[in-house]
């Protein structure tokens, strides 16, 4: 088998990189930090091949056959020799789950009827790294169920393993001389009822991707990020009632993959977040002006040398003498009081738009959907397309719909024809 | 598939009422559509039994700690049943926390060694913990470990952190010769010294895997 090139190694470990650091710490029930991407076949799962896939591809991706273990400095990543174990989809999305639980991975793969789910703990992947691994894992799912499709070099265990796979580009593109101060201020926050059980809310909006196009193209001169960053603060701003006048202005924070910018093929965590802010008080906030703020801004900070002195500031954070000396259970503690106070407090929600699944042609028949859901606090959305539609997908722990009914709403009145899907069942309200 | 007149937008799922105007849906065509993740199931109660478990455990401290104090003497009998409730916490928190079992071991013994200590202050006499129940627990504790590094050697990594912090742990017993704390010195002598030999093994026996591991545990 061609995957054959990377020899399985047994003693290999790596240092967490710049922004896996702090998710070991921070991470608990009600803040997972995991992130989902799902699948829909055209037929029902066999978990047991699915089980064996992973395991195939597992020694091919070294950056994911990982356990993490404690230093007395630093937590760092170690070969994991144990056999992975798939198990059936939970009910909550992005489950909170202890590695040693888990025979040590830091990723769960799950089944359900014909979804086949990847949720990943963000200490050791973004959403770019994630959908290689999975892509993978489904494409050898297929090999292994009889059919034989041509990967077309889209399928990344198909290709020869690179050591850049497993390079900490936040540390290869460290400059010294380009460190400046990064001070945030705080953020407002969505605040609401919570659901019970850590569970979250997920509606997905299924629009045709041309007629989105079109219509951000065409009509607003946007990108699809713009369009839908300006449409969620321009929801917010209309459906809430403490945001105008609120001291504290709305930050919409959108993680950008640096991969393209830096020449980068790393499969570890390598993205940035930019952001777009609004001021809380301003009372005549149109959609227009918010869209062509929101243009400034992007075009402002998705500026090459801006972002690599915001990656030297934070890789100058850690390479503090005093930091690094510090051990590891003090740090643990310093993270979390730093991560309560400022974590949370300097981001209003988040839009995290993964693009376009590239499949192989003979795949494509195969996977009739897809969802990738990131469950932070406030509000999240996530974008992800295949083929001719794309999927706009809403996730909170909040009990409230009138900002996601705004934006759906707002789309519809664009002419675009949605298809809704949830998790949410009648009922759910009043039992969770 | 259905479709809500009021939002003109269609339903992939199972609902019977439209989540964004809860007006009811009216169905599209012949596709069925269906519920397409896990329903909910009951939580387990144990969440509630272990602050539950605390709660018992903190309340008959306090309500001993009052009663010991009204009496008008020193607090004696009332610290040891606080110590042994936190103790019983602590324990049911090491051994609750998924990790390796050899982690839980020389966790429950600085533990327990704790405990013991602090019940010795509590009556007012500690030497029978710091001669004897001290250096004895970490010299077993260090020997098991290395035991269990020699006999389970692939495995020696996952337990070399427990047995450089236990080994650590057992020179204390020979601080507290040198500072006259120990009333019999000979077990705290032994301890020291088998700690002693076992950290200089560690540092200076490394094979070329052991130095691999001391960078791993080490990098800053």
């Amino acid at each position: 088998m061609r995957w054959c090139i990377q020899l399985k190694k047994k003693k290999y470990w790596y240092k967490l990189d710049n922004a896996g650091k702090i998710f070991p710490a921070v991470s608990k029930d009600d803040r997972s930090n995991v992130f989902r991407l799902s699948f829909y076949l055209d037929e029902m799962v066999d978990p047991i091949i699915l089980e064996e896939a992973v395991n195939k591809i597992l020694p091919r991706f070294e950056t994911f056959a990982v356990q993490l273990k404690n230093g007395l400095f630093w937590n760092y990543f170690a070969a994991n020799p144990h056999e992975f174990k798939i198990n059936i989809e939970p009910a909550q999305l992005c489950k909170y789950f202890k590695p040693m639980n888990n025979r040590g991975y830091l990723f769960k793969v799950y089944y359900l009827n014909n979804k086949i789910t990847l949720e990943t703990f963000h200490a050791i992947t973004d959403g770019a790294g994630a959908l290689h691994f999975f892509k993978s894992i489904v494409y050898h799912y297929f090999k292994l169920r009889g059919f034989n499709i041509d990967h077309e070099g889209k399928i990344l265990s198909e290709k020869p393993y690179s050591r850049k796979e497993s390079e900490d580009n936040f540390v290869s593109n460290y400059d010294k001389d380009k460190r400046r101060n990064l001070k945030e201020e705080k953020a407002y926050h969505i605040e609401g009822e919570h659901f019970s059980h850590h569970w979250f809310l997920f509606v997905k909006a299924r629009v045709n991707t041309k007629a989105l196009i079109e219509l951000v193209k065409n009509k607003y001169h946007a990108s699809i990020t713009q369009f839908i960053t300006a449409l969620l603060a321009y929801s917010i701003f209309k459906e809430t009632n403490d945001f105008i006048g609120n001291k504290k202005p709305l930050k919409i924070f959108v993680p950008v993959n640096l991969r393209p910018y830096f020449d980068s093929i790393t499969l570890r965590n390598f993205s940035l977040y930019i952001k777009g802010t609004y001021d809380s008080n301003r009372t005549d906030w149109t959609f227009e002006n918010m869209l062509e703020l929101t243009k400034e801004q992007y075009v402002d900070q998705l500026d090459k040398d801006k972002l690599q002195s915001r990656i030297s500031s934070l890789v100058g954070f850690e390479k503090n003498a005093l930091l690094r000396i510090m051990p590891l259970f003090i740090k643990t503690i310093a993270f979390k009081i730093g991560y309560n106070i400022l974590g949370e407090s300097i981001s209003s929600c988040s839009i995290s738009n993964l693009g376009i699944v590239d499949l192989p042609t003979g795949f494509k028949d195969k996977i009739t959907d897809v969802d990738f859901v990131n469950a932070a606090y406030g509000l999240s959305m996530t974008l992800i397309s295949l083929e001719e539609h794309t999927n706009i997908i809403f996730s909170t722990p909040v009990k409230e719909m009138a900002i996601i009914n705004h934006v759906i709403s707002f789309l519809v009145k664009e002419g675009l024809d949605i298809t809704i899907d949830t998790n949410f069942k009648e009922g759910y309200d009043e039992i969770l | 598939m259905k479709y809500c007149k009021s939002c003109h937008v269609h339903y992939d799922t199972d609902l019977e009422h439209c989540i964004l105007c809860n007006g009811e849906l009216e169905q599209e065509g012949d596709q069925i559509s269906v519920y397409k993740f896990s329903d909910i199931t009951k939580r387990s109660a144990s969440r509630f039994f272990n602050r539950f478990f605390i709660f018992i455990n903190v309340i008959s401290a306090l309500i001993c700690l009052y009663l010991d104090l009204i009496s008008g003497l020193p607090l004696t009998w009332s610290l040891v049943v606080t110590i042994t409730n936190i103790y019983v916490i602590v324990m049911f928190t090491v051994l609750a926390v998924p990790t390796l079992w050899t982690s839980k071991m020389t966790k429950s013994i600085i533990v327990t060694v704790m405990a013991i200590i602090l019940i010795g202050l509590a009556i007012r006499d500690y030497s029978w913990a710091i001669d004897f129940v001290f250096p004895i627990a970490v010299g077993t504790n260090i020997f098991l470990i290395s035991l269990l590094i020699i006999t389970n050697k692939k495995k020696w990594y996952d337990y070399f952190a427990g047995l450089t912090i236990i080994t650590l742990i057992g020179l204390i017993p020979g601080l507290f010769n040198l500072i006259h704390l120990t009333t019999q010195r000979v077990p705290s002598f032994i301890c020291f010294s088998y700690a002693l030999i076992t950290l200089l093994g560690i540092i200076f026996l490394p094979s070329k895997s052991s130095r691999e591991e001391f960078k791993r545990r080490f990098h800053v």
